[in-house]
């Protein structure tokens, strides 16, 4: 019993963190229908500038959340700038071209600025647990759980409770309406590409004292991304952190209950499993085109 | 009529120059310069390894060159990145062979990437001596041309470790094991030597299982290793993994008394700064190489390594300094490198002195020799075993208490 509710606590709290990683991602999809594959790179990079600030000016990964963010934003807007806005109409095959192009291109650029060689922020809490009995909570996952909460929190009252939110929803739910009633998509979509790149800078920087990393290491989490919205349902922000806390939680109970070789597998069972049963993912909506003529 | 026919002449000449001016261009740039080609992972989840093995190499390239080269050639060194995936480590020697027309080869760095490289130098009657390719699986295909740079293959590594374990009193020796390896043809056959000697001695298994080489979260195996009450680790681990390890072993507050890493402790300062120097101190590692052995030409290789690069030699850069001093032995020896089965014959009859101490080999290329052990101790990495070679007579418990 001790066991599995260990496997739990641990399968929360890296769910957490898929979850913080997966927003933006599925955001991205939603408002401008982009499989964005890059995501992964992006949160790489966010990893090596959080490693940057903490090397170089003794800033604790926590603290240089914002300005990795802030950063993060930036990088998202010129990225859209200069090539998703020129495929975002295009068929989903150029988008996903474009973005495993834009991975390519980050990739080689960290290894160029940072080396191909593993890296790891190391701090007082990276290491550290709190223990409840026989239990343990790993302080920098439990940390990252309260920032995921903070950051997808404040997501849901952007695009719920404010001008900018609803126009995204509106350029989400129907472009040519949003059009009609003045809401400019094209910077929405900006705004949107933005947004999720920033999001993912928080996820970043808190994957930094997790876990290594190294520019290659990117493939390895775009595949899982993938997995969890497209269990969540493409698009859906609740349906993106539960997808992410099953993943999680599915992960650590197959490495306890099935065997360390098992939790590569999960993200890929899962979505051969959803695309069958459920190809909309638990709280994705049907599109049009998915109806059947 | 006549002009036509000096026209076709003179272009069937120019043809022929520069057919023959192509086969020019693609032969080695100068026959006047030994070159050498190797592939490595530069990039991907080996590129640690990878990066400091080529350090080794040019470190070996730039001293020999300065004193006089290789029979009384220059040598140039091409080195390839193959992104820590076999498809391209086999294009790259092929390459390598086929269009740099390289005089000689060098290894990559791990047994999963130079198990099918080699078998492009063996195809192509090539010597490749390799810097890191301890799996058995290197020795039993019946090649001729290659072999093995290092102390021992894999199955052997933890040799001597696991029978000092199986000595130790009974009151201090561990009485349960746990067994987490990397999926590598090189981490499980390590691994599983020590499992043998250690069950023998009735050292209980209580856990053992493989990973796959993406895996980044090891708090689910700690918590399993935890659960099953396991007294000692040996993993079988390359770099990030290793580092990964300890880190999760540190959350759960899991302090297994010996902790033995294959590879990963080897790595020096990155090792260091990945695990915190309080988490290494008294990690057992198998060892082919300390910095401060007094082996051929180590002193001088540490010298120009730590003017070079600004740090001591990590184990794989001195591995690759010690594949190179291997291969130049056999060449200096034979009196050049125009028939390399001779060269391979010259090694399997002969002793190497190098960086790791001397070198022999058996019929299929594998060493005949045994790995030190190595430990952290204060920052240090100490070679504890064999007691003749040790570097201090002290050997520790994980994260401190001597044994």
């Amino acid at each position: 019993m001790v066991s599995l509710v260990q496997t739990l606590i641990l399968g929360l709290q890296v769910g957490a963190l898929y979850a913080l990683m997966a927003s933006g991602l599925t955001l991205i999809f939603g408002v401008m229908r982009v499989i964005n594959l890059a995501h992964g790179a992006f949160a790489i990079l966010a990893a090596f500038l959080t490693f940057t600030l903490w090397r170089n000016l003794g800033m604790d990964p926590i603290l240089s959340i914002p300005v990795v963010m802030a950063v993060m934003f930036a990088i998202g807007w010129l990225v859209y700038v200069l090539v998703i806005r020129h495929v975002r109409g295009a068929h989903v095959s150029m988008t996903v071209l474009a973005t495993f192009g834009i991975a390519l291109v980050l990739e080689g650029a960290m290894g160029f600025i940072w080396g191909n060689t593993s890296t790891a922020v190391r701090t007082s809490y990276t290491d550290a647990s709190l223990s409840l009995g026989p239990l343990y909570v790993p302080q920098a996952m439990l940390i990252t759980a309260a920032i995921a909460a903070l950051v997808i929190g404040g997501l849901y009252l952007l695009l719920n409770y404010t001008w900018t939110g609803r126009a995204i929803r509106a350029a989400s739910t129907n472009e040519g309406g949003a059009l009609l009633v003045g809401v400019s998509v094209a910077t929405v979509a900006a705004l949107t590409f933005a947004i999720g790149v920033a999001t993912l800078g928080a996820g970043g920087a808190m994957l930094s004292t997790i876990y290594p990393f190294l520019p290659g290491t990117h493939y390895q989490w775009i595949a899982r991304l993938l997995a969890i919205v497209v269990l969540g349902g493409l698009g859906s922000l609740p349906g993106a952190i539960l997808g992410a806390l099953v993943i999680g939680v599915g992960e650590m109970a197959a490495t306890n209950y099935l065997g360390a070789a098992w939790p590569v597998a999960v993200p890929f069972l899962v979505i051969i499993v959803v695309l069958i049963t459920r190809p909309q993912g638990i709280l994705g909506t049907r599109l049009r085109e998915d109806a059947v003529a | 009529m006549r002009k036509i026919t000096a026209l076709r002449a003179i272009v069937g000449i120019a043809a022929i120059a520069l057919a023959a001016s192509g086969c020019t261009a693609d032969g080695p740039a100068n026959s006047d310069t030994a070159t050498i080609g190797a592939s490595l992972p530069l990039t991907g989840e080996f590129s640690q390894g990878g990066l400091d093995t080529q350090r080794g190499y040019e470190t070996w390239v730039e001293m020999t060159n300065e004193g006089g080269g290789l029979v009384g050639k220059p040598v140039k060194i091409i080195v390839k990145d193959d992104a820590t995936t076999q498809d391209t480590a086999v294009s790259n020697y092929n390459n390598l062979i086929a269009k740099d027309k390289v005089d000689l080869l060098l290894g990559s760095q791990s047994s999963l990437l130079n198990i099918p490289a080699s078998a492009v130098a063996e195809k192509n009657k090539m010597l490749f001596v390799c810097p890191s390719c301890a799996s058995p699986d290197m020795f039993s295909r019946g090649f001729s041309y290659i072999f093995f740079s290092q102390q021992a293959v894999a199955s052997d590594q933890a040799k001597v470790f696991a029978h000092w374990i199986a000595n130790l009193p009974p009151d201090q020796r561990p009485k349960t094991a746990a067994y987490p390896a990397l999926d590598d043809p090189f981490a499980g056959p390590a691994v599983d030597g020590a499992e043998k000697i250690l069950s023998a001695a009735g050292i209980r298994t209580v856990y053992k299982d493989q990973y796959p080489t993406t895996t980044k979260n090891f708090d689910s195996v700690v918590n399993a290793m935890k659960d099953a009450g396991a007294e000692m680790v040996v993993q079988g681990a390359q770099f990030e993994d290793g580092v990964n390890m300890i880190r999760a072993m540190n959350r759960a507050g899991y302090k297994p008394s010996i902790v033995f890493q294959s590879s990963s402790p080897t790595y020096g300062q990155q090792y260091l700064d990945g695990v915190g120097a309080q988490n290494a101190e008294g990690v057992f590692s198998s060892a082919s190489y300390s910095p401060i052995a007094k082996t051929a030409d180590n002193a001088e290789f540490v010298k120009r390594y730590e003017q070079k690069y600004g740090t001591t030699p990590p184990e794989d850069a001195a591995d690759g300094f010690a594949a190179a001093q291997v291969l130049a032995a056999a060449v200096n020896a034979v009196g050049s490198y125009d028939d390399q089965a001779k060269l391979a014959d010259w090694l399997r009859a002969n002793i190497v002195e190098t960086v790791l101490g001397p070198l022999s080999w058996n019929a299929d290329g594998s060493p005949k020799g045994e790995f030190l052990v190595g430990q952290w101790q204060g920052g240090v990495s100490q070679v504890v075993l064999p007691t003749d070679v040790a570097t201090t007579d002290k050997i520790l418990r994980w994260q401190g208490g001597v044994i």
